[in-house]
């Protein structure tokens, strides 16, 4: 029995459970490379990250090194850092300003839009073979842009765009709109970080409320509340309260709506918190807000969602203000990227609040992260032993309906939304997605 | 001065390996603040990321959650030897009573069968104490990886 087989695939996965395999395979994982990710749409990162002509960032997208680069007509090109010679990485530098990009090798030239710019000593070239093309840099299969996100697919077949985000478009306006200059900007850099484990399991975990409670328990002070998540000056706007002062869960947490759309997208509604923004920055905040959006201000600057995952391998958390991107390296290895965004137009003291939430909770130092990680790579290790062949998702079971546009809501610490990104793993890996 | 500069920053290191937290976090100035940058030649602690940008309530906060029981990416706990060398001091920096002193900090960590290896160069700026020693206004940490990609992270350079 080969993993290629729909029905060994189909076995793998219950209506409340999975198989180990699912998480430890190497054959799973090779397969997930061709049936999930060379399909769906991938971010690649921010077009701010490359906000003047010549700007180039390199990055890997699900492995493969690419570069990012801005044109000097201003259009944003993505393409494999491989030389159309004999193959060599053109690019090694995490990013800068190039006039073209300059193979180390024997020297062929590229523009900043990946046409091949000539090849020195051309003369032992036949006629016109350098001319007849073919030479220049591999662009991505499809490439497209929503608000600033820059989409990457490795197939060239799949749905477009619009069709693969859906209502999640909404969550990326969501983020945007809280931006009196309606626009975020990566501006700050990035972490990265890995950790030894399949990344489904961080998948799964990020919408999950069942959690935190338990895996975060270190970052709760004794009257339940977690450290400051964000809040430029108010020390106790952003404390999030995990637990009751007994101890007992904090039963807002059921409250909180969960759902997810078509193609295994997944989201959770904002964290219950003690009180919201208030202050002087906050008022500078509502004017710029007003000034823009009209009586719609208040609703765009709602924090609606505490995080958006965007199956299978980027999401974004609202509050704190990052992008996070979950790049696969093997199948017992991920890698992410976090990259904070700035909210174009807000006060600076809302930023500074907001980079430093950045910096203590999601550095690898992360008071949360950290939490994170550890728990994945003990599911890692500890699903490679045998006896226990099943892992339960069975919390509030099969309450999940989806209506005819393959979407459904439920609350709090269900497992519906991993249940959901199940089963959109097995529409992708059976070909029906 | 050197001699006792010197002794102050060995003691600072042992008491980040012996894991007596508090006692280090003390050494700091109440306006103090530790920064270890997430990039290279990172001027400000606004303009881009950090591994840790602490002040003395965020390090309160993290430095508890050290000694949590349920802190499970300390389970078991690392062991750590920070190593300091290199030491050379400006007293023309800074405002009287405050010295920096530039130092080369290596840290070797073991946990979980794995030992990992960081390196940095380091400033701390002291300020004279008034009942005589130091404390440190500042400190920085400038890994020579401080851009790569990183597994969790738990001791203070
Ligand atoms: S491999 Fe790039 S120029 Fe030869
Ligand atoms: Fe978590």
């Amino acid at each position: 029995m080969t993993v290629r087989d729909e029905r060994a695939l189909r076995d793998l996965v219950k209506s409340d459970r999975v198989h180990r395999d699912f998480y430890t395979s190497p054959d799973v994982f090779d397969l997930e490379m061709e049936r999930i990710f060379a399909r769906a749409w991938l971010l690649v990162g921010h077009d701010s990250q490359v906000p003047n002509p010549g700007d180039f960032v390199t990055t890997t997208l699900c492995r493969h090194p690419v570069i990012m680069s801005r044109h000097r007509d201003g259009r944003v090109h993505v393409m494999f850092n491989r030389c159309s010679h004999r193959g060599a990485q053109i690019c090694t530098e995490p990013r800068g300003n190039a006039k073209r990009f300059e193979c180390p090798y024997h020297g062929w030239v590229y523009d900043t839009d990946g046409r091949h710019a000539g090849a020195p000593y051309p003369a032992r070239y036949a006629d016109g073979f350098l001319k007849a093309g073919g030479f220049d840099l591999a662009a991505v299969p499809r490439l497209a842009i929503y608000r600033g996100f820059v989409f990457a697919s490795l197939g060239a077949e799949g749905p477009g765009l619009d069709d693969f985000l859906g209502p999640m478009k909404s969550h990326i306006d969501a983020m945007v709109d809280r931006a009196p200059g309606g626009e975020v900007e990566a501006s700050a850099g990035a972490f990265r970080y890995r950790f030894g484990a399949n990344w489904k399991i961080q998948m799964e975990n990020q919408n999950d409320l069942y959690h935190p409670m338990f895996t975060h328990a270190s970052t709760t002070a004794r009257d339940g509340t977690q450290f400051r998540r964000h809040g430029a000056e108010d020390d106790e706007a952003g404390r999030v309260r995990l637990l009751k002062e007994n101890e007992a869960l904090n039963e807002q947490w059921e409250e909180l709506p969960v759902g997810g759309h078509r193609y295994g997208h997944t989201y959770m509604g904002m964290f219950p918190m003690n009180k919201g923004q208030s202050g002087p920055v906050h008022e500078r905040y509502r004017a710029a807000m007003e000034a823009r959006y009209g009586d719609r201000a208040e609703r765009a600057m709602a924090v609606r969602f505490h995080n958006s995952i965007f199956y299978p391998q980027w999401s974004i958390q609202y509050l704190t203000q990052h992008i996070r991107l979950m790049n696969p390296v093997s199948v017992d290895c991920t890698e992410n990227v976090i990259i904070p965004l700035r909210l174009k137009g807000a006060p600076e003291e809302m930023w500074r609040a907001a980079l430093r939430s950045n910096n203590n909770s999601h550095s690898p130092a992360g008071m949360v992260m950290s939490d994170d990680m550890e728990v994945w790579v003990r599911c890692q290790n500890a699903l490679t032993s045998p006896g226990n062949d099943w892992v339960v998702f069975a919390r509030g079971a099969s309450e999940e309906q989806a209506d005819n546009r393959g979407s459904f809501e439920v609350r709090g610490t269900s497992e519906a939304n991993a249940r959901h990104q199940h089963r959109a793993w097995l529409g992708y890996m059976c070909g029906e997605a | 001065m050197r001699d006792e500069i010197e002794k102050f920053l060995f003691r600072e290191a042992r008491l980040l390996d012996e894991r007596r937290f508090e006692e280090w976090m003390n050494l700091f100035a109440e306006d103090g603040y530790y920064w270890v940058p997430a990039a290279p030649g990172l001027e400000d602690p606004y303009d881009g990321v950090s591994i840790f940008f602490d002040d003395r309530a965020v390090m309160k906060t993290r430095l508890q959650r050290l000694d949590h029981t349920r802190i499970h990416s300390q389970k078991p706990a690392s062991r750590t030897v920070h190593t300091v060398s290199n030491v050379e001091i400006d007293g023309d920096y800074g405002a009287v009573g405050e010295i920096l002193v530039r130092s080369a900090v290596t840290m070797l960590e073991y946990r979980l069968e794995k030992q990992t290896a960081f390196a940095g160069r380091c400033r701390h700026l002291l300020r004279i104490a008034e009942g005589g020693g130091f404390e440190i206004a500042w400190k920085r940490v400038d890994l020579i990886n401080c851009d790569g990609v990183f597994e969790t992270l738990s001791v203070p350079f």
